[in-house]
């Protein structure tokens, strides 16, 4: 009977003028309930009128608020759990879920389950068209991130825009791309994300209440922001390079740090060669200085004698070496004979000697 | 009894059409405008319970919500003779029924005029900046200044725009390569700025340490001389503070040792018999 009434009214919204087509359907409908006799009709239409009183019983979750529309125009909200409205055709109840926090994806999709908070590489797809977006220097950037909201107005939400949904993502789509816009490819990428989330999440939230649609963000995050596919190797190459700056550089400090401690080592051999020396030369002639006293103490004790033997001592150790040639001549021989030199004897005995 | 039943049928089934063609309610989303022969015979009417006269007169709702209307891109040159694609995308609502449903009738004629109108004026704003300004800091005040000539020029159709606002700016296929091309070469400048510093400061610091260690040895040397010099110095010392006892011992002595160091081989002797050595051989 109910559905009736509904299909009725549907028909009649969709063709204006005219009658309404409905109505033969509805006549042949009312003949047969007329003919319709049971026995216990009687009955029946006391349990209709019943089912129909009951029908305005509905519940409201708790993470749910009922909206009731009285005519179709808005009359008023319901807290959790069981409430009551006047059965349809008077009234009628919209339970939206407002606690629940939803998530939309901007440039990827999660294959699999779309639900998961947690993103990880490898089980997503970059939608290129939504990611790639222009920087304020004039770079390509790819972002993608997601928009976590909620309903914060059932009202609003219900009525004031057609498709909260996608104005939603229409909305975080130009405030992520204003806000990229606005900046520099590098905070992208590096230390500005926390800024560019806030940002965008303010931008949106303003876009949002201007059109009175509901919705609160809740968070902005950014999920994976990289440099497009195709420069992607020349970053690559500069995270490379810093690290190779500092690989010279400590390459450089260790070869200093190995040199230094080894030229301290030498300096410290040379001047202890020095100390060395300078204190052997000083005990050598301490030690000659006490000899020569020794003996001078002797010698003046008794000169000629000490000088005698001294001499013969040195003499004769001078004579007895094997290779010392010995000649002796008498006066007149020596002042007789020509003073002959062989002097190319003596080069031809010195150069085996040089040779040595 | 039979007649009654009928007649009391009948009017329950005369009075339920009446009920259900004169009343009509609308809807908390929707407004609407009862037409009668094709004449709007009401003004804008909420949500709620309304009349009308059944058969004669009929109803024709409207969306009262904020609608979407989202325009294809386009191509857009800018002051700086580069070309974007604008991707906007307009929010508007029915604000006058009656207007409306004279001027455009329906929403496909509203997207008609909203495509045409909103179009011509971003392309006109954006004509006036540059791409940077469009992309940056000059995006927030040509959106702006869209909407309000937008709102401005559908007012007169009953719709009102709410926000036109540039969803995306990408570049066509050719200008996206420019500028990775540019991209390119600035991260390869930066790299290669990167290490070229890293071995500026390599060298510089190598060089150093050689430096240092030149000092340090150069310093360990001039300490080794000036010590050795002391050695000497103190042994001279000695020397002249014990042989000056007696220098013509020294003298004698000194000369006895170098003979016998200095005569040592290859040396021929020719003694006379008057040596003092031989005195005793005569």
């Amino acid at each position: 009977m109910n559905w009736d009434w509904d299909k009725l009214q549907k028909q009649q919204q969709g063709r204006p003028g005219g009658k309404p087509p409905g109505f033969d359907d509805f006549q042949d409908q009312l003949e047969k309930l007329k003919k319709f006799k049971l026995p216990g009709w009687k009955l029946v239409i006391p349990l209709l009128v019943l089912l129909w009183i009951a029908s305005g019983f509905y519940i409201v979750e708790p993470d749910e608020v009922g909206v009731v529309k009285q005519f179709g125009k808005f009359n008023r909200i319901t807290t959790a759990g069981p409430n009551y409205h006047i059965p349809y055709p008077v009234e009628s109840a919209l339970t939206p879920k407002v606690t629940q926090i939803r998530r939309v994806e901007f440039g990827f999709r999660s294959v699999g389950r779309p639900v998961t908070q947690s993103f990880q590489q490898g089980v997503s797809r970059e939608v290129k068209e939504e990611s790639l977006m222009l920087t304020g220097d004039e770079n390509i950037v790819s972002v993608q991130f997601i928009v976590q909201y909620m309903i914060k107005d059932a009202e609003n939400y219900l009525f004031n825009v057609n498709d909260p949904e996608q104005t939603l993502a229409h909305a975080g789509e130009a405030a992520m791309r204003e806000v990229i816009g606005n900046g520099k490819i590098d905070d992208a990428l590096t230390t500005g994300k926390q800024e560019i989330q806030v940002q965008t999440r303010e931008l949106m939230q303003r876009i949002l209440d201007n059109y009175h649609s509901g919705l609160s963000v809740v968070a902005v995050q950014m999920q994976n922001v990289h440099p497009p596919d195709e420069v992607i190797e020349a970053f690559k190459d500069v995270a490379s390079a810093r690290e190779d700056k500092s690989r010279y550089i400590n390459e450089a400090e260790a070869y200093q740090r190995d040199i230094l401690p080894k030229a301290r080592g030498e300096a410290a051999q040379i001047t202890n060669a020095a100390q060395a020396y300078k204190e052997t030369k000083i005990r050598g002639a301490e030690g000659d200085a006490a000899r020569f006293l020794a003996v001078l103490k002797e010698y003046d004790k008794a000169k000629d004698i000490t000088r005698e033997r001294l001499y013969l001592e040195t003499m004769e150790s001078i004579l007895s070496n094997p290779d010392a040639e010995k000649l002796i001549m008498s006066d007149d021989a020596l002042k007789q004979s020509v003073p002959y030199l062989p002097l190319d004897k003596q080069l031809r005995r010195a150069a085996p000697k040089e040779a040595n | 009894m039979k007649k009654t039943t009928i007649i009391i049928s009948v009017l329950i089934i005369l009075g339920a059409f009446v009920l259900t063609s004169a009343a009509f309610t609308v809807d908390q989303t929707q407004q609407a405008i009862v037409i009668q022969l094709g004449r709007p015979v009401t003004g804008q009417l909420g949500p709620g319970l309304h009349f009308k006269l059944p058969l004669i007169q009929n109803v024709v709702f409207f969306d009262a919500r904020i609608l979407d209307f989202d325009a294809k891109p386009e191509e857009i040159t800018t002051t700086d003779k580069k070309y974007m694609n604008v991707d906007s995308y307009t929010k508007w609502r029915i604000t006058d029924p009656l207007t409306f449903y004279t001027k455009v009738r329906t929403i496909q004629g509203a997207r008609a005029r909203l495509d045409d109108i909103v179009r011509s004026q971003l392309r006109v704003a954006l004509g006036r900046y540059t791409l940077i300004e469009v992309v940056s800091h000059k995006r927030q005040e040509i959106m702006d200044a869209v909407t309000s000539r937008s709102k401005e020029l559908l007012l007169p159709y009953g719709i009102e725009v709410i926000d036109v606002r540039i969803k995306r700016t990408d570049l066509p296929a050719e200008n996206a390569r420019s500028i990775y091309g540019r991209m390119k070469a600035e991260r390869e400048r930066q790299a290669k700025q990167y290490r070229s510093e890293g071995q500026e400061a390599s060298a510089k610091i190598k060089a150093n340490a050689d430096k240092e260690r030149a000092i340090i040895l150069a310093d360990a040397r001039k300490q080794a001389e000036i010590i050795r010099g002391e050695g000497d110095a103190q042994a001279t010392k000695v020397y002249a503070e014990s042989l000056g006892q007696s220098p013509e011992f020294y003298d004698f002595t000194r000369s006895l040792d170098a003979y016998k160091s200095g005569f040592e081989k290859n040396t021929r002797f020719i003694l006379t018999p008057k040596s003092p050595f031989l005195k005793h051989l005569q």
